[in-house]
């Protein structure tokens, strides 16, 4: 085996041990559901054909459901106790609502995918945005700190007391400015948050430049503007891609985070909250998952970024 | 000797001056330099041989006194281009190839592009790389960055070439070699050098002419002519006259290291 593919074959190995490790721990141990739900329950509430909600929370084995639905025939196929009262079908994909017993219960179809799919795209984007004009934001002010240094030093003590501010806790207020449903209200969140990693970091690269290619430049009687282009910036990169990389993973949690304080139906953390309040905890577990998987993907882009863009650094000679 | 390349006249420098910590690192230094000349400036740790090349080269001004070259101030010169710069470190940018490094002063002074090229070939023939024109400079080993760093300084054909301890972190073998190579260059260049070193064979090898400086404060002790035949070669280290001024050069330091000492002596970095 190749050193390359040993490195993608391991890491893949130890997942799959994981989850059989946490699946069978689950069934050994007979662990509750809304404790830890098994991998394959989160997988299978994904896509699993029919989502059943009951308001009491027992849920019906999928043998039922799937006797109920057989063939789309709701209704004939329903069994004798059940006293079907087909309603006017409320979200995307509801086939049902109806009582058994004391139950209430909804059938829809298509499982959660769709649902999670949407709101995952929905966050993203709150994610993205709220990283881009913080990350724009950050890296614009480290210019004009590492070009005039008093503004640095007027500057500094601020970003440094606005990073140690909790700044999650100010969801709501922004909530409240630009309107619960509003996304920018979490992209605003967001770029507060990405702001600080990005501008400290990107400032130390720009004014860590060595010494000596500096006094080249200045030999060379180069203007200010192409030390910055030629030589700064260059030498930044390394530094404003590591602030990169703690801003995405900052970037998710802050608009997750700022969910949870409210927002449209659609958003991923108000999906997580509802289904977690509902005891729908293998809904819950397979949105965080998706949550976690974005969080990964966005943190691969930038390092895919980071070697289109400098792909002479020492970190990915071979 | 023709007009002088290089003038110095009582040149002093302080560092941190009014302070508790300042520091005299030059002091009445008169120094002149001609036309295609090959000066080196030898002394301790902390004699400022550093600090002048510096003067010299408009990256460091002068307390007191006055820098001249080809005529006019050190300013005007380093604006004029007339250095080439290369320091102990090779100070290649790390994303830029081999090529591109020394195409870096001549994208600066905007060569058109067919003339760009063109010196980077000949550059990177005269120091026997043009192999390794699209290498990375972590791809190369020290002496060859350090070819490539003196490459870069004569692509635009600098007047003066300014060397601080150019291979003073180089194997003994290598060192030998580059100093070889350098002279060799030297002699199709034309160029004036002005060369930092804290070694003596390296010295009276390269020189015309050698200037031991003291510590604490830096100044001038001795300068001594350099009379070796020219082309010099690996012959040259076995010639009599060679271990002689060797000899001479090494009492020079000797004697200059005997001054009493006062303050501190300090370095730029």
């Amino acid at each position: 085996m190749s050193e390359r593919s040993q490195r993608i074959v391991a890491p893949v190995l130890i997942l799959v041990v994981f989850l059989l490790a946490w699946e069978g721990m689950v069934t050994a141990l007979k662990i509750e559901q809304f404790l830890l739900p098994k991998p394959t329950a989160i997988l299978s509430n994904l896509v699993q054909v029919v989502r059943v909600d009951a308001a009491d929370s027992t849920v019906l084995a999928d043998r039922e459901v799937a006797a109920l639905l057989r063939a789309n025939r709701l209704v004939v196929d329903l069994p004798a106790a059940v006293s079907p009262e087909l309603l006017v079908p409320a979200e995307e994909g509801l086939i049902a609502e109806f009582r058994q017993g004391s139950r209430r219960v909804l059938l829809t179809r298509g499982g959660n995918l769709t649902p999670i799919l949407q709101a995952s795209w929905y966050t993203l984007k709150e994610a993205l945005g709220g990283l881009a004009m913080g990350a724009t934001a950050g890296i614009l002010v480290a210019l004009a700190t590492a070009r005039w240094t008093a503004t640095r030093e007027a500057l500094l003590p601020f970003a440094i007391a606005a990073n140690s501010m909790p700044i999650i806790a100010f969801a709501p207020i922004l909530n409240n400015w630009f309107g619960i449903d509003n996304p920018f209200s979490k992209m605003a969140i967001v770029a507060v948050m990405v702001f600080f990693p990005l501008m400290i970091n990107t400032v130390r690269g720009l004014t860590s430049a060595p010494p000596r290619s500096l006094e080249l430049m200045r030999s060379y009687a180069a203007s200010e503007f192409a030390i910055l282009f030629k030589a700064r910036i260059p030498n930044a990169l390394p530094y404003l891609f590591s602030g990169l990389k703690v801003a995405g993973a900052l970037a998710m949690i802050g608009a997750i985070v700022g969910e949870y304080f409210g927002g449209p139906r659609i958003a991923l953390g108000v999906f997580i909250t509802q289904e977690a309040s509902l005891f729908r905890f293998a809904s819950a577990w397979a949105a965080i998952l998706m949550a976690c998987a974005m969080g990964i993907s966005l943190y691969l882009l930038i390092i895919l970024a980071e070697r289109l863009a400098m792909p002479w650094h020492s970190s990915f000679r071979e | 000797m023709t007009e002088a390349v290089v003038l110095l006249d009582s040149v002093d420098k302080t560092f941190g001056g009014g302070t508790a910590a300042q520091v005299q690192a030059l002091s009445d230094i008169n120094l002149s330099i001609g036309q295609n000349e090959f000066v080196s400036l030898i002394g301790p740790s902390g004699c400022g041989k550093s600090t002048l090349l510096r003067v010299i080269g408009d990256l460091i001004t002068p307390s007191a006194g006055q820098a001249k070259v080809n005529g006019k101030s050190a300013a005007q010169a380093r604006l004029d281009r007339d250095y080439g710069m290369v320091f102990q470190a090779a100070t290649l940018y790390d994303w830029r190839t081999v090529a591109k490094n020394v195409q870096l002063p001549l994208e600066l002074m905007k060569y058109p592009k067919e003339k760009k090229e063109q010196r980077t070939r000949e550059m990177l023939a005269l120091v026997e790389l043009s192999d390794f024109a699209r290498h990375y400079p972590w791809q190369l080993s020290g002496g060859m960055q350090q070819r490539v760093a003196i490459a870069r300084a004569l692509a635009f054909q600098p007047s003066i070439l300014l060397m601080d301890e150019p291979f003073g972190a180089l194997d003994e073998m290598t060192r030998e070699r580059l100093n070889l190579e350098l002279l060799d260059i030297w002699r199709k260049t034309k160029t004036t050098v002005v060369f930092v070193t804290h070694s003596i064979t390296e010295a009276v090898f390269l020189s015309t002419r050698v200037v031991v400086m003291s510590a604490r404060p830096g100044r001038i002790t001795q300068d001594i002519p350099i009379d070796l035949p020219q082309p010099r070669s690996v012959e040259t280290r076995e010639n009599v006259r060679f271990f002689e001024l060797e000899m001479q050069v090494r009492e020079a330091l000797r004697q200059s290291e005997r001054r009493p000492e006062s303050v501190e002596g300090r370095q730029p970095q």
